[in-house]
């Protein structure tokens, strides 16, 4: 997904001029390509986040539509304030590429996993967030934030991920559906988790007597409801699964939107990572199993009465 | 000359009529507000001043076909707005906004600067540490454009204390940015007292040096030596800081180096009336 994102920036780059690229620190190889052909909308800078976000704000302020990447908690947490100040205040066209979200690093401990980058960009006005489940919607949107004014945070997935999304996407930050319309069990997803939600579903789907479907989130500060409101109303249970600590992220966002709503949230199931430091280390896949968000764990989910 | 001898030498200096005039003005306003960072902002009329009356090019007509070939201009210290507000009021730039609800509910004057509210301010400031940073991106900008326009960045002496300043006056060496000139406020007094007592920044000059920056130093109400440092173009591929020495309060003397009118709020118009007198005399 990083891969495929960097590409697509360059590949911008090529044809817009206002498009640069900017990290922190990333490694010699980093869009060498990029660096070569197109020095002037390339910049590697240092290790200095909150310098970073200040500085791409200058950059967009004069018009340039900066694509910034460095690990998503450099961006979160050191630079929060110049995220919120120096970019959100004055809702400049900034693309924040956030590497490693939820356990993608989880090998190297609670400084480097991104489980509560949701809940901390969704405070933040004007700042769109985005949460892809593939290669293909992270490009798709990628191409679509040209021409959207206002800033952005991308939450990159772990990379390799199988491919679930169309290859062109008219309106990439649309919820996207899956299964029964009027499935009896509904999985409410963001980010790489909706593979584990698809192989769930195809488990359930020969197993279990209930019809099951799927809503997969590419963006979480625009729900769409009205795209899948027929089929919240007529699930009798919806399942909330994300790589988040329990608060803030699409939980609270989904209940939130239901409760100004009106409408029936005794139905929902929340399933995410604790609200916690996590000491264990092992693999993205190792905490998605511990923690029931593996296929596994959401059949399970599913099938509690 | 040493620091003190310095900060002596800003004290010892008689305001001009303008620079009177200006201060009347900021006393007047703050009197209606009851509140304001009146010791920070006398600290930078001067600098202010000088920059927007004799230095920067098309700073404040928003409306003209030339704003976009205007030197920008950025108040890191945002808190030492009132400084900037009254010379832009002076200037005739704030075009009907009025000044004198500073801080009331509906006013577009805040306690630190808001460009969404007065479109002539560049950039929106108060959490100090910011300006650099932006300040550099501008600066990358105008390389980039192959625009001649410059940019100012003021910075408190005490928001020095922000590592993000020097994050940026890192890569602004990296980048050979001679269109950036950083002029830091040496009032020595920050909110809790002497800024050499809370976290000594000496020597600062040797600082900037190190970083990389063509450094001077003036004195910070001398609207003269301002001018000619101001003036003068950086050499090639060098950003410039210039170290303004300044007084707390510069002009009001209950409020010279006095951490006590570094911020105040519930201001009764007695008081302004003693600060105001204590000017003109």
């Amino acid at each position: 997904m990083r891969q495929t994102a960097l590409q697509t920036v360059f590949e911008l780059a090529k044809q817009d001029s206002r498009v640069v690229f900017i990290g922190s620190d990333l490694g010699a190889g980093t869009l060498k390509e990029m660096r070569e052909e197109l020095p002037n909308q390339f910049f590697m800078e240092g290790i200095s986040e909150q310098y970073l976000v200040g500085f791409v704000a200058g950059l967009a302020k004069e018009g340039f539509i900066p694509f910034v990447n460095t690990i998503a908690n450099f961006f979160t947490r050191r630079a929060f304030e110049q995220i919120a100040m120096d970019v959100a205040l004055h809702n400049l066209p900034v693309r924040l590429l956030a590497s490693g979200g939820g356990m993608v690093y989880a090998p190297l401990g609670p400084t480097h996993t991104a489980v509560d980058d949701f809940a901390l960009m969704t405070s933040v006005p004007k700042l769109r967030v985005f949460s892809p489940g593939d290669a293909n919607e992270m490009r798709e949107l990628l191409v679509h934030s040209l021409n959207d004014p206002h800033p952005w945070y991308i939450r990159f997935g772990k990379g390799g991920e199988p491919i679930f999304s169309p290859n062109k996407q008219p309106e990439p930050n649309k919820p996207k559906l899956f299964g029964d319309p009027e499935a009896e069990i509904l999985f409410l997803t963001t980010g790489i988790l909706i593979h584990e939600v698809l192989e769930a579903m195809k488990e359930l789907n020969k197993s279990s007597k209930n019809t099951v479907g799927a809503i997969h989130f590419s963006e979480l500060t625009n729900m769409e409801f009205e795209v899948w409101a027929e089929r919240y109303q007529s699930a009798q249970k919806v399942i909330v699964a994300e790589e988040h600590i329990p608060q803030g992220g699409l939980f609270s966002i989904v209940l939130r939107l239901l409760h100004t709503k009106n409408l029936d949230t005794r139905k929902l199931a929340q399933l995410s990572l604790p609200f916690a430091y996590l000491h264990n280390y092992g693999s993205q896949r190792d905490h998605l199993r511990v923690h029931g968000l593996d296929a596994i764990g959401l059949i399970n989910q599913a099938r509690v009465e | 000359m040493n620091f003190l001898a310095r900060h002596s030498e800003a004290l010892k200096v008689e305001l001009s009529p303008d620079s009177v005039r200006l201060r009347k003005r900021l006393l007047e306003i703050t009197q209606i507000a009851g509140r304001g960072h009146i010791g920070p902002a006398l600290s930078i009329i001067e600098i202010v001043d000088v920059l927007y009356r004799h230095v920067m090019v098309n700073p404040g007509e928003t409306h003209s076909k030339e704003w976009s070939k205007r030197d920008r201009f950025l108040l890191s210290k945002g808190h030492g707005c009132l400084g900037l507000y009254v010379v832009l009021e002076d200037l005739g730039l704030l075009h009907g906004l009025d000044l004198l609800n500073f801080c009331s509910y509906e006013s577009s004057f805040g306690g630190h600067p808001e460009s969404s509210t007065v479109p002539v301010i560049e950039f929106s400031t108060g959490s100090l540490g910011h300006g650099m940073p932006v300040a550099v991106g501008l600066a990358v900008a105008a390389k980039l454009k192959k625009e001649s326009w410059r940019v100012f960045v003021v910075v408190g002496d005490g928001e020095l204390n922000e590592g993000s300043n020097w994050e940026a006056a890192a890569h602004a060496y990296k980048h050979n940015l001679d269109n950036l000139v950083v002029i830091v406020d040496y009032n020595n007094m920050q909110a809790s007292g002497e800024a050499s007592d809370v976290l000594e920044m000496h020597p600062l000059k040797d600082k900037w040096e190190a970083f990389g920056f063509e450094t001077s130093e003036v004195n910070g109400h001398d609207r003269e030596e301002l001018a000619r440092a101001l003036n003068e173009r950086n050499s090639n591929n060098s950003p410039r800081c210039i170290i303004a020495y300044t007084v707390k309060g510069k002009g009001v003397k209950k409020a010279e180096n006095s951490s006590v009118w570094h911020h105040k709020a519930k201001i009764s118009a007695e008081e302004i009336d003693a600060l105001t007198l204590d000017l003109t005399t």
